[in-house]
């Protein structure tokens, strides 16, 4: 127990030293929430919507942190340790890999945690964003979206052979799950053909299902995105578990 | 009295279709360094990594400490040190940090502090291990094999990349240890520093055992294996060896520029 909380820590230390999970994670969705804050304001996504820009921008943005520890710094690190052989050495240790993986699970869970209460604060602060949503549900809908982008991510280093082919797969279902999905802008803006693809894409139940428990929806308005995210998670899990057993680790 | 601390009984192991490793069969005791010596892809590594719990052999017994190091790796990795052939650590990590992760996974740590100085490095202590040079980042990894305080000591290729001086110095650590009863397994294409250190010498061709036995007893090997007017006494085991060693052809650069 002693080594885990050691290796976590220093997980955590590395996790903040590398700039680009750092900043995608941390600072860049708040950079968004302040110049489309400062842009629009919590004002009616168009004349006479009821819904209002910040208020869905927090969740969306959220889902954006998710998935770049989910889909980016969670495999990416995965693929890096794998390559470099970081995980044979510590299976060279009374530890073994296991220790030093779940540490990365956890470190990318905690960051992506607070990244999305640093945007509910500064959209609580600067825009009076509105969460009509219980505490609980909002934690199932987090937690649920966390582990559909993290077992996504798990599923393209189970894929990839080595770090380039994962960084490829990553980057790929990354920017185009980032851009169609609404996680950087409100997908009723999306023009029909847009809308269809994004139907493909699973960060767009994330987003909708955020946003929607956000808002106050109950779990039973968004049963087609649970279904959808817990999908994800086990199939993706589960074939990348399977593809995992058959990589040689020395 | 010396305790059988590694028992390998025709050990096995295939990548596909290659025979890495074929009916190879050894002991180490407590206080004995053997030597593992053979050409590139003569099956040391693939052996010595079976005995470090990180390749399952396709047959053959394999006992570390009484135990199956496959099966029992995290309790044979309490005792056991390993420095691996090629390994690196995060980029971003610097050495003080290294050593303290390290030492965390242990009951009984080694004092790491003492270990930096004694390795040289202890002025590197707050720089990130990407900025260290080969020899440091060696110097390190023999470091954190000795992390436990190990009775076994496994080491891939200990002094590749040192300067003769830090070579020579890591030869008197080294026998020092084995003086205190540390079992130590070492792979080296350095015969000078096999003969310097080893009691016993392990000799794989193509995966398969050529040699097991004490360096006397390998002078009488290759006796045996070469025209007698080609044999003096007190000769080195580098020269030994090549005496024996398959001739490697295509090396010699001759007419390209």
């Amino acid at each position: 127990m002693k080594g885990f909380a050691v290796i976590l820590k220093m997980e955590l230390q590395l996790f903040i030293r590398d700039f680009f999970g750092f900043f995608f994670a941390l600072v860049f969705p708040v950079l968004m929430l302040l110049l489309f804050g400062g842009i629009y304001g919590n004002t009616p996504i168009y004349y006479g919507a009821d819904v209002k820009m910040m208020d869905i921008s927090v969740p969306a943005y959220s889902v954006m942190v998710i998935g770049v520890t989910g889909l980016m710094s969670l495999p990416l690190t995965l693929s890096g340790y794998k390559e470099k052989k970081i995980y044979k050495r510590f299976d060279a240790t009374p530890v073994g890999k296991k220790s030093i993986i779940l540490a990365q699970v956890f470190t990318n869970l905690i960051m992506t945690l607070i990244g999305i209460v640093i945007l509910l604060v500064v959209g609580t602060l600067l825009y009076q964003i509105q969460i009509k949503g219980a505490f609980i549900s909002i934690c199932v809908s987090v937690l649920l979206s966390i582990a559909a982008m993290f077992s996504m991510g798990f599923l393209f280093t189970a894929i990839g052979s080595d770090l380039k082919s994962t960084s490829l797969l990553c980057y790929l279902f990354y920017f185009i799950m980032l851009f169609l999905s609404g996680a950087t802008m409100p997908d009723m803006l999306f023009p029909d053909t847009i809308k269809k693809i994004s139907d493909f894409l699973p960060m767009t139940y994330a987003v909708d299902l955020m946003q929607g428990v956000f808002a106050g929806d109950s779990f039973s308005k968004h049963g087609t995105e649970l279904l959808i995210l817990g999908s994800v998670t086990v199939i993706c899990t589960v074939v990348g578990a399977v593809l995992y057993r058959r990589k040689d680790w020395t | 009295m010396s305790q059988t601390i590694v028992q390998v009984e025709n050990l096995n192991l295939t990548y596909k279709s290659l025979h890495a490793v074929q009916n190879v069969s050894f002991s180490v005791k407590s206080g004995e360094i053997m030597a593992v010596i053979g050409q590139n892809g003569s099956g040391k590594t693939s052996t010595v990594e079976c005995i470090e719990g990180l390749r399952k052999p396709d047959s053959g017994l394999i006992h570390v400490f009484g135990k199956d190091p496959w099966l029992h790796r995290s309790k044979v990795y309490k005792e056991m040190g390993v420095q691996l052939q090629e390994a690196e650590y995060p980029s971003k990590i610097r050495v003080e940090e290294q050593c303290r992760l390290f030492a965390s996974f242990y009951e009984r740590p080694a004092d790491w502090d003492l270990l930096l100085t004694q390795m040289g490095l202890d002025e590197k202590r707050k720089r990130p291990i990407h900025k260290l040079s080969g020899g440091e980042k060696q110097r390190l990894s023999v470091l954190l094999s000795l992390m436990g305080r190990p009775k076994l000591l496994v080491l891939d290729e200990l002094t590749t990349g040192l300067d003769p001086e830090v070579r020579h110095n890591m030869w008197i650590s080294f026998e020092n240890i084995r003086k205190s009863g540390v079992a130590i397994i070492m792979v080296s294409h350095y015969l000078d520093e096999v003969e310097a250190l080893a009691d016993k010498i392990l000799y794989l061709e193509k995966g398969k055992q050529q040699f097991f036995g004490t360096q006397q007893e390998f002078r009488e090997y290759v006796k045996k294996r070469i025209p007698q007017d080609e044999w003096e006494d007190n000769l080195s085991l580098e020269k030994l060896y090549l005496m024996i060693a398959p001739k490697t052809t295509g090396l010699t650069m001759e007419g390209i520029l």
